[in-house]
């Protein structure tokens, strides 16, 4: 930031001021120090009002002592944490956080990889399949989990139906109540969050594929190098900053994820197919400064997975210079 | 570009804000009011939407009292908890209230006593078994103003193609017509343990075997041994298959619809199931029909009654004139009127006889004299929601746990 303003500023210098060497007193250097500011004031205020305030209120609330109707008692200290960290069902719901992200994550980048490469080839109706592609993410998330509750419900869901025809499942069973048993709505709803996320990352890595110079391949070919090769060799490293992105986003957007859960499951039976972001909203039913505490360590969670990635992906370019 | 817009907004919604604060500084003895009336939405949908309800009073009240203007606003009943919260948070209260309504409003000293914006005649013709569960320290805050009572909805064709007589009196009964209804492809008893109403549901089941959330003396007693056996005998019926899969997940809603498909042969259910039945169009009138909810070793000697009601906030000092609205509201036509739209019953004594003839209510209004209500403990709220996320995993997992958890939270705070 302060380096990009620095740049302008002597840039700017020789046609913006041809004046004498008067303008170099401390008033006028302050004057240039706050020309920008007009041009960036409305993207700081919107930065504030957007992003920092709402942050200061949550920390602000998750030191206060609120009644569950949302009357503010006074402040709490560090209450709010003590009681969450105390909660017998923090230890289970964070490994399933930790299980959940890494699931769809891996799943949805793994798949990536190998759509993109599809896609990039030639074949007829390339067109249609790319424009195909974006269903599932131009669909409403919350749509697309509520068809496919539908789809499970025990005794008409046309994915129970279809089992049934094939003798696999009988209507209103155990088995067929798939969004019942926490093991296997949590499979589920990992296959719908990799559905929603798969098309944005195959777009990612896609773009990433075609900004490879093609002279590149050639030029291993001509060396006699296997395919598995030159993916291994120019492919993967060449990529590194497309997929780097597109981890990062999707580390972001599923940890955040709510609406896949909430509109399948509600995060129950009990606590048992919660988050950290779904207990987040079941504890504000009742407990306003307790969720507020779960928003906190979220966001302390997400901010501190950002600042490794950042770490990894510069680590990553200087040692591709 | 984006900064000029927030600009913008930030003026439009100071200029909102300087509005509405002019309106609700109004006093109520200058030329005009505006009250505002937040409510629940009972409706389906935009048809039959409860603001319709409200705006219809509204506007004939504005008629025949020109300086009073209500503005009314409803939402759905998923939604409503959490915008009456956000609306207390952030001190945006509304004049009038009507809904699911916490005891904690009134020890928050928030609210009107009911005494002193509803005539004392109005307040006579409340049913007092209500009217009574709505008070703080002994004063009456609120104003019940629908209600309903519970029973077991059974299906009479499905009863006869199971060779099932009678309806069950006790649970042993239940469990064997549900297996007999099972046989036949259908879903013996419909139970919704899920988080839309598991604390109704599994109350039925607690007074069924002498238990309940309250001790005699108003203490909480959710992890008594009845309770628990209640939820052994639950956890065996669904163990069983006599039910539908996964009561924890199950909302009310959904066994409703299923019942109402004529897809589940018994369930509990409120005069409310009778709109959602007709409007489904597969069972006749004559196809189903209601008996007391049975208990372990009999039918139950009370059930469970539910009243919603009006609170009204002090914080825009317009006493008089919700006095003059709420007396106009509850007009026995307009008690009428709603219980009819919602088949939910009404809370006045007049607008009760006046309906107690007709035969699809009134084994319900038998129930109101014998019907117990939630508990009216200050945290009963919090307390609730517990049991509606949790209580379901009882039938799966360790009932005593859970029990003990709820009960830990009912004595704690409060």
């Amino acid at each position: 930031m302060s380096d990009s303003t620095a740049v302008k500023e002597t840039a700017g210098e020789p046609a913006a001021s041809p004046g004498p060497a008067r303008r170099r007193g401390p008033a006028g250097r302050v004057r240039r120090r706050l020309g920008p500011l007009p041009w960036i004031a409305p993207s700081l205020i919107l930065i504030a009002v957007v992003v920092l305030w709402p942050i200061v209120t949550m920390i602000q609330t998750s030191t206060q002592n609120i009644t569950p109707i949302g009357v503010t008692i006074g402040s709490a200290g560090a209450q709010n944490y003590t009681t969450l960290f105390h909660d017998p069902n923090l230890p289970g719901i964070l490994v399933r956080t930790v299980l959940w992200v890494t699931a769809v994550v891996g799943i949805t980048m793994l798949l990536s990889l190998g759509l993109a490469q599809l896609f990039n080839q030639r074949f007829p109706g390339r067109r249609v399949a790319r424009w195909a592609l974006i269903a599932p993410w131009a669909a409403s998330v919350m749509m697309t989990a509520l068809i496919f509750r539908w789809m499970l419900l025990p005794d008409n869901g046309v994915i129970n139906v279809f089992l049934h025809q094939l003798g696999l499942v009988q209507f209103n069973s155990n088995e067929s109540s798939w969004l019942g048993r926490p093991d296997s709505a949590l499979a589920w709803m990992i296959g719908v969050a990799v559905f929603v996320s798969l098309p944005f990352t195959t777009y990612t890595v896609l773009a990433g594929l075609q900004a490879i110079p093609g002279e590149l391949f050639e030029a291993a070919r001509v060396d006699g190098a296997s395919r598995w090769r030159s993916y291994r060799s120019i492919t993967l490293p060449l990529l590194r900053p497309a997929f780097l992105v597109a981890l990062l986003i999707n580390v972001m957007n599923v940890f955040n994820s709510f609406p896949i859960i909430w509109e399948m499951t509600r995060g129950g039976p009990g606590y048992a197919t919660n988050t950290t972001t779904v207990f987040m909203y079941n504890l504000k039913q009742s407990f306003i400064g307790e969720a507020a505490a779960m928003s906190v360590v979220n966001f302390t969670l997400i901010i501190v997975v950002v600042l490794f990635f950042l770490r990894v992906s510069r680590w990553n370019r200087r040692e591709a210079r | 570009m984006k900064g000029r817009l927030v600009a913008s907004l930030a003026i439009a919604s100071a200029a909102l804000i300087a509005a509405a604060g002019c309106g609700s500084s109004g006093n109520s003895g200058s030329s005009s009011t505006t009250l505002t009336l937040f409510g629940a939405d009972y409706g389906t949908g935009p048809a039959n939407s409860t603001t319709k309800y409200w705006d219809a009073i509204a506007s004939a009240f504005h008629k025949a009292n020109p300086g009073i203007t209500v503005n009314v606003q409803t939402v759905n009943w998923t939604d409503f908890p959490t915008k009456v919260q956000t609306l207390v948070q952030n001190k945006q209260f509304p004049d009038i209230l009507e809904g699911d309504t916490a005891p904690q409003f009134a020890q928050s000293h928030l609210l009107y006593k009911s005494s002193d914006v509803l005539s004392a005649s109005v307040i006579g013709d409340i049913m007092p078994k209500f009217l009574k569960d709505t008070a703080y320290q002994g004063t009456p805050y609120g104003i019940p103003f629908t209600t309903s009572t519970r029973a077991l909805y059974y299906n009479k064709k499905i009863f006869a193609a199971a060779g099932i007589s009678s309806p069950p009196t006790t649970w042993a009964q239940l469990q064997a017509d549900a297996a007999k209804i099972k046989g036949k492809g259908y879903i013996g008893y419909g139970l919704p343990l899920g988080s839309e109403e598991a604390q109704a549901e599994a109350l039925m089941w607690f007074l069924g075997n002498g238990g309940g959330y309250l001790t005699s003396s108003g203490t909480y007693a959710i992890n008594s041994a009845a309770n628990m056996q209640s939820l052994q005998f639950l956890s065996q019926l669904v163990k069983a298959g006599d039910t539908q899969p996964s009561p924890g997940t199950t909302d009310r809603k959904d066994v409703w619809a299923q019942f109402a498909q004529g897809k589940i042969g018994m369930v509990g259910g409120q005069p409310a199931l009778i709109p959602i039945i007709q409007q489904a169009g597969v069972l006749t009138p004559s196809d189903y029909t209601t008996a007391n909810f049975p208990g372990r070793n009999g039918p139950l000697a009370s059930t469970l009654g539910v009243h919603d009601d009006i609170v009204a906030f002090n914080s825009g000092g317009h006493q008089a004139a919700i006095k003059k609205f709420l007396d106009f509201v509850y007009q026995n036509k307009y008690q009428l009127q709603f219980a009819g739209e919602y088949g939910l019953l009404p809370a006045t004594q007049s607008a009760a006889s006046a309906m107690s003839a007709n035969p699809t209510f009134s084994a319900f209004f038998k129930n109101i004299p014998l019907s117990v209500n939630y508990p009216s403990n200050t945290n009963w709220t919090t307390v609730e929601n517990q049991i509606k996320t949790t209580l379901g995993q009882a039938i799966t997992g360790n009932p005593q746990q859970i029990l003990n958890a709820i009960q830990h939270t009912a004595l704690s705070g409060g």
